[in-house]
């Protein structure tokens, strides 16, 4: 998964295949709408490109199988699994990602909030947890308790038990949670 | 991160996928959501040579036939199945059983179609490494079964675990397949093989195009449940779907279809415990006797480390208590 | 003293804005040109000799740029500890023979993962298939097939097979204690395997330039890190530097060293270019360290009114195939056992057992959850046999403020008898205790409550036992602060700068912090002892304290004040009897440089425990002094469980603490919350699913760790037994593991109270409470009518 991987070696000095197919495809990605043209084997995932190809690592992989939600981007709006999507399954998309969520280096309301909520800790949950909020508050402006699980089920985190995550979704959607930290 | 490469076409329409599949002598595998085609790819379980992807047919929406029935499309999301007003009017039971698969990302993905034709699991399976096991099992083309060492030779006895299924079943539902030959119509019932190294009756040039379930009957109730440890992003341990429906006193059972899934190669109907009741004035007394009644019906498979006592028990309770929702649901209760 | 401005505020994370961007840069995040992937090939037999090993084919492979295998390394050993009577136990690739699946026997460094995968199917290994043994009391057996030799000191004595270590002491006479005992009971108690359910998988980058190892790795501890590679890669410490990275849950998780750890320093140094290895999810559950299954036998003996007489203990601990931290379990489970409650006669033994599993390490409360759940389980079924609550039975033997452990220790302030009187205060635990037992309940849903209480140790000695913190001034008054401490969630950086802001009187937003880089931070205990808040902040305190009292010095001479009249405030140095005169912090570096030989004012400080004890106690005899920093908790669980399908669940937790004091309480409280939901965990749904020490479940949809459906409300209180005074030192106290034991026995006591099912072993699986309630009243369940229907049914 080497950025050298991504380039070229793989097509080029990696002769001893087993079986050699897989034609790469080239397509076009507009990723936090910045658009990338790129060359890719049908096999790699859309986690893949985002880290390694295009080199934004806010989105973190944990376990490749689509079962923790760490790598969850939003893909035409929706929150998908970047660890289970085919790259070439996205051509011609838009894709946000956590880089997104901030706009011009000042902190987004849900990005502030979770920090206000200490909804964060070892942070390896947040970019995917963020994703899934975004995409939840999107459809939802103030979602029931209800909504906030079945949107945020898919994502494990160890660290906060939820509580402060949930806290965070409340804060920013005006339903009278306010800071614990300053 | 998938290990080995493979092919990818992305025909426009469904007759071109089958133009596709036939091609390639059925070493090709439709990739819809992909959310049990991918992870079970990366694990090597399912190593097809040929991905054809779906994704650049754009599914119908839900909508009601002519004859009342209502067809869907089976590239349709199954987060769009749970939130469409219309499909939580005229069919909340496939809206539930929709809502309730997997977590939220893999619902936003994966599709109807998909869910119905994923591969079945055992603890045994989903753990391909570069070192773990030394021997395939049945499943994996191998010669030999893990969990159950002794059974008869070539039998594989992982558990078919749809949400959907289930719901399906008990709406009495048809599915549409597209071949070579045309289209095809049968009962979502009659999908299943009961044979786990081939769960379906699919040919490898057939695609499922579309469900239709028909006319809900009046006087109907339904009741739907998902056994599970921690209620999210995980599969069923049991999953249960019922379907009642009322003569017009709102007594007497019409009808009633009673399906468990995720315990076995396929969903089981309780077909026995179904007839018993039809003609019967319902009351307490009947649906519980008619939960255990079909709880003895139903052999679940131990699997993912619970039991069949477990398995029984927990399908007796929640049968109970879905066949007592349906049938406040038929009597208009819950209105 | 003026008022605190920074110490006891919910200041917020300083590495927040870096993990809500995704700035964070975890191990797998670093990049350098040229990078080769490593890959490492594992046993797929749990006990096998190595009859060869054949690399010829993969290291032909084009694409292939190293091989190794253990004869490839110095053969130097290591271990979780290494002591005279435990010495290092293990190699870094397996020699000889395997002793569980997924042991490490050859890695390869290619250009793709592809490549490196090809490579590991190339190498060829002949196994000689050994007979295997997995239940700890089976591998005891004289004739059970031998892992390794029992230890010679347990060999001497005792006939048992595959003991990596025993731990055994006592005090006063236990058998004269039950004689004397109006009632004694005795149960067994077993725990499952778990994992510990970090996100971030084990990942390591390492490179060889310059003659020096450049190691990223996902670690709590640096220094230990840089410690073990040296040593296995016989290099001086300082040609290994492990650089900062954060780091996404640990746990307990990623202490010690790993084999991928090795082996990506060793490739890089064999090709001369950077070498990443990142583990995957199946390789975590199947191959590397989980936590510490314990059987617990205790035998308890009391008066009638609830006193302590007697307690006798065995413990075996399923410890997996080489020593780990086995050894350390056993000698903890005697701590966690002792601590609490007084207890005048007592035996403790303790077995670690071989068997063939992967290797232990810590987790979170190492040990205590399942002690705690073994001995407040049992005080509750001892309090119903004599007719006493659950409250008054724990306040009769709760150790008091200033009373002496056995083993020399004193628990200073520490509360444990008000930490319970809160608890059944906050909880209304003995109004709503019995509730659900007593008359005939309606529905199927049981409502019941429970309590456990434990105690925690901070910061005891183990490598490298100290922390030092430097501060340097800036000439504009502001402050950067070099320490080891890693941050590994829990909020260390946040704290220390806290700390260093109170210290000073600056700002939070004037402290910045370079953490955990072993070339330019100092050394530091690592976040592994449940002590940086105490010792690395003790050391932040000492070493802002330092230059304070040379920004004083300077400011003294300048103002022609004396030092003892002047104070720091708002960036500033003040004369008390003059509050007008005054200095701000960079006209007073000005002069420093001006007048000190250009002395820049660089503070520096440095803890530890127990400076007045040179080393760790025997993990054997116990013998020795541990800490001076013991925390006390109580904690009361409310769970709900259908008594027809045996499902229950956390609804309510209360934990109450004594932390001395929260430097930051929104942290502390974050640390509580996910404690309460760590142990839910424990309680009803987490396992490791082994069938002959091949793991069946190694993902996260059939290894369930709570997901946000299974949230409880969990509040916390603080039991304040000590304070934060600005120049001197303090005592905060445990917060971050122990809190995983009292509230896993609470909810085994809150279940029996809903359902009157005594439960023995974890997880709780619905399973497991069904049966029970099936034994208690075979009808009941069968026949329990809540419905609400309509008239005509």
């Amino acid at each position: 998964m080497s950025y050298l991987e991504t380039i070229s070696i793989e097509d080029t000095a990696n002769v001893a295949k087993i079986e050699p197919k897989g034609r790469s495809r080239f397509i076009t990605l507009s990723i936090n709408g910045e658009r990338h043209e790129i060359t890719v084997k049908p096999r790699k995932m859309l986690i893949e490109v985002i880290r390694d190809t295009v080199g934004l690592t806010g989105t973190k992989g944990s376990c490749s199988s689509g079962t923790c939600g760490a790598c969850t981007v939003l893909l035409s709006g929706r929150p998908v699994l970047s660890c289970i999507t085919l790259a070439v399954e996205c051509d011609g998309k838009e894709i946000r990602t956590v880089e997104d969520l901030a706009e011009n280096g000042k902190l987004s309301a849900l990005q502030e909030a979770f920090l206000d909520q200490g909804a964060v800790q070892c942070g390896f949950c947040t970019p995917g947890m963020l994703m899934s909020a975004t995409a939840l508050l999107e459809r939802h402006s103030k979602p029931s308790l209800a909504q906030i699980k079945k949107g945020l089920e898919g994502n494990l985190c160890r660290c906060t038990g939820y509580n402060a995550i949930v806290d965070a979704v409340l804060q920013v959607s005006g339903q009278g949670v306010t800071p614990v930290m300053k | 991160m998938i290990l080995y490469d493979f092919d990818y076409e992305r025909p426009n329409t469904l007759q071109e996928a089958t133009a596709l599949l036939r091609q390639t002598e059925g070493k090709a595998r439709l990739l819809a959501g992909g959310t049990d085609l991918l992870p079970n790819m990366r694990v090597q379980v399912l190593k097809p040579t040929m991905l054809i992807s779906l994704g650049a047919i754009t599914p119908r929406p839900p909508q009601a036939e002519l004859d009342g029935s209502i067809r869907i499309d089976a590239l349709t999301r199954l987060a769009d199945l749970e939130n469409s007003e219309f499909v939580r009017r005229e069919i909340p039971m496939l809206a539930e059983s929709a809502h309730v698969v997997g977590g939220n990302q893999i619902r936003q993905v994966a599709t109807l179609g998909g869910n119905l034709c994923q591969e079945t699991r055992c603890l045994y399976l989903n753990q391909e490494h570069d070192y773990q096991f030394t021997a395939p099992c049945y499943k994996r083309n191998g010669d030999c079964c893990y969990p159950f060492p002794g059974n008869k030779p070539g039998t594989c006895w992982s558990v078919y675990m749809s949400d959907t299924a289930p719901a399906l079943i008990a709406l009495s539902a048809n599915v549409d397949i597209i071949g070579e030959a045309g289209v095809r119509t049968v009962p979502a019932e009659t999908l299943f093989t009961g044979n786990s190294l081939e769960p379906l009756w699919l040919a490898r040039t057939e695609i499922i195009s579309s469900v239709v379930v028909p006319p809900i009957p009046t006087g109907f109730g339904w009741g739907y449940h998902k056994s599970t440890i921690r209620g999210g992003l995980e599969f069923a341990m049991a999953n249960i779907a019922v379907a009642l429906w009322l003569e017009n006193d709102r007594k007497t059972c019409a009808g009633a279809r009673i399906v468990v899934g995720a315990v076995s190669e396929g969903p089981l109907r309780a077909l026995a415990t179904e007839k018993s009741l039809v003609g019967q004035v319902l009351n307490a007394d009947l649906l519980w006797k008619a939960a255990d009644d079909a709880s003895n019906e139903i052999n679940p498979l131990p699997h993912h480390g619970f039991t069949r006592n477990y398995l029984n028990e927990n399908i007796r309770v929640y049968l109970r208590r879905t066949l007592i929702t349906a049938f406040e649901r038929a009597y208009g209760m819950d209105a | 003293m003026s008022e605190l401005k920074f110490v006891g505020k919910s200041f917020k994370r300083k590495d927040g804005p870096d993990k809500v961007t995704g700035r964070a840069l975890y191990s797998e995040d670093v990049k350098l040109p040229g990078i080769l992937i490593g890959r490492v090939l594992r046993s797929p037999h749990p006990h096998a000799r190595i009859v060869s090993i054949d690399t010829s084919r993969a290291k032909a492979l084009p694409g292939v740029k190293a091989v190794i295998t253990v004869e490839d390394t110095k053969g130097i050993k290591h271990g979780f500890v290494e002591t005279p009577r435990y010495p290092a136990d293990q190699e870094v690739l397996a020699r000889g023979k395997v002793v569980h699946v997924g042991e490490e026997l050859a890695a390869v460094a290619a250009v793709d993962s592809f490549t490196a995968q090809q490579a590991l199917e190339l190498i060829n290994v002949e196994y000689e298939i050994l007979p295997g043994v997995f239940d700890p009391e089976k591998a005891m057996d004289p004739e059970a097939p031998k892992i390794h030799p029992s230890h010679p000191k347990i060999a001497d004595k005792e006939p048992f097979s595959n003991i990596g270590g025993k731990t055994e002491c006592g005090w006063g006479d236990v058998e004269k204690g039950f004689a004397e005992s109006d009632y004694v009971r005795e149960d067994r108690y077993e725990s499952q395997l778990r994992t510990h359910g970090y996100l971030e998988p084990h990942v390591t980058l390492a490179h060889w330039e310059s003659d020096k190892l450049n190691i990223w790795t996902s670690s709590m501890g640096t220094f230990v890190k840089r410690a073990k590679l040296a040593k296995t890669l016989d290099l001086p410490y300082s040609s290994v530097r492990i650089h900062k990275t954060y780091v996404g849950g640990t746990f307990g998780g990623k202490i010690d060293l790993y084999s991928h750890e090795y082996c990506a320093a060793r490739l890089s140094i064999l090709t001369g270019r950077p070498v990443r290895i990142v583990a995957s999810r199946e390789e975590i559950f199947s191959a590397y360290r989980h936590s510490q299954p314990l059987i617990v036998e205790v035998k308890t003996g009391v008066k009638n009114d609830g006193t302590i007489v007697a307690q006798q203990l065995r413990v075996i601990n399923n410890a997996g195939a080489y020593r780990g931290s086995g050894v350390v379990v056993v000698f903890l489970a005697w701590g966690f056992t002792m601590a609490p409650y007084r207890c005048p006669n007592l035996k403790y033994e303790g077995y670690s057992v071989y068997t063939n599993y992967t290797v232990r390490a810590p987790q979170r409360g190492h040990g205590c959850p399942k002690v705690r759940f073994a001995i407040e389980s049992q005080l509750d079924m001892i309090a119903e046999a004599l007719g006493i609550d659950p409250i008054t039975i724990r306040l009769r033997n709760a150790r008091q403020p200033s009373e002496d452990l056995p083993n020399g220790d004193n628990v200073h302030n520490g509360n444990l008898p008000e930490c319970i009187r809160v608890a059944a205060e906050k909880s209304d635990l003995l109004k709503k205790y019995g509730e659900a037992r007593k008359s005939p309940q309606t529905g199927h849903i049981r409502r019941g409550i429970g309590i456990g209480v434990s105690a925690y140790f901070g910061g005891s000695l183990i490598y490298p036992n100290s922390s030092g913190v430097m501060v340097k001034m800036n000439d504009d008054g502001s402050a950067i602060v070099l320490t080891g401490a890693i941050d590994v969630g829990q909020g260390a950086e946040t704290v220390i700068c806290q700390i260093v802001a109170e210290e000073l009187a600056i700002g939070m937003e004037d402290v910045k912090i370079i953490s955990s880089d072993t070339d330019t931070t100092p050394q530091d205990i690592g976040a592994w002892v449940s002590g940086m808040t105490y010792i690395t902040g003790n050391a932040a305190r000492q070493a802002a304290g330092n230059a304070r009292a040379k920004l004083i010095q300077v400011a003294s001479e300048q103002m022609n004040a004396p030092v003892e009249d002047l104070w720091v405030e708002d960036k500033a140095v003040f004369n008390r009897q003059n509050p007008q005169q005054r200095m701000t912090y960079d006209q007073v570096f000005a002069a420093s440089v001006a007048t000190h030989r250009g002395d820049t004012i660089i503070g520096e400080g440095f803890w530890r425990t127990m400076r007045d004890v040179p080393t760790h106690p025997s993990l054997a005899t116990t013998k020795g002094r541990w800490t001076e920093n013991y925390a006390f908790s109580a904690q009361v669980a409310e769970v709900e469980v259908d008594i027809e399908t045996g499902e229950a669940k956390l609804v309510k937790a209360l934990t109450v603490h004594d932390c001395g004091f929260p430097v930051n309480p929104a942290l502390v409280k974050g640390q509580v919350d996910g404690q309460v939901s760590m142990a839910m965990g424990h309680a009803f749904m987490e396992e490791v699913i082994t069938r002959n020490g091949y793991t069946l479940n190694p993902n996260w949809l059939d290894y369930r760790m709570p997901t946000i459906h299974n949230m409880a409300a969990s509040e916390d209180a603080d039991v304040i037994t000590e304070e934060y005074r600005v120049g001197e030192p303090y005592r905060t106290k445990e917060v971050g593991e122990g809190l995983v034991s009292g509230i896993l026995a609470a909810m085994a006591n809150a279940v029996y109270d809903a359902t009157g099912v005594r439960l023995y072993t974890t997880p709780f699986s619905p399973e497991r409470i069904l049966s029970g309630l099936k034994k208690l009243e075979p009808s009941k369940t069968t026949g329990v009518r809540d419905q609400q229907s309509p008239e005509v049914l």
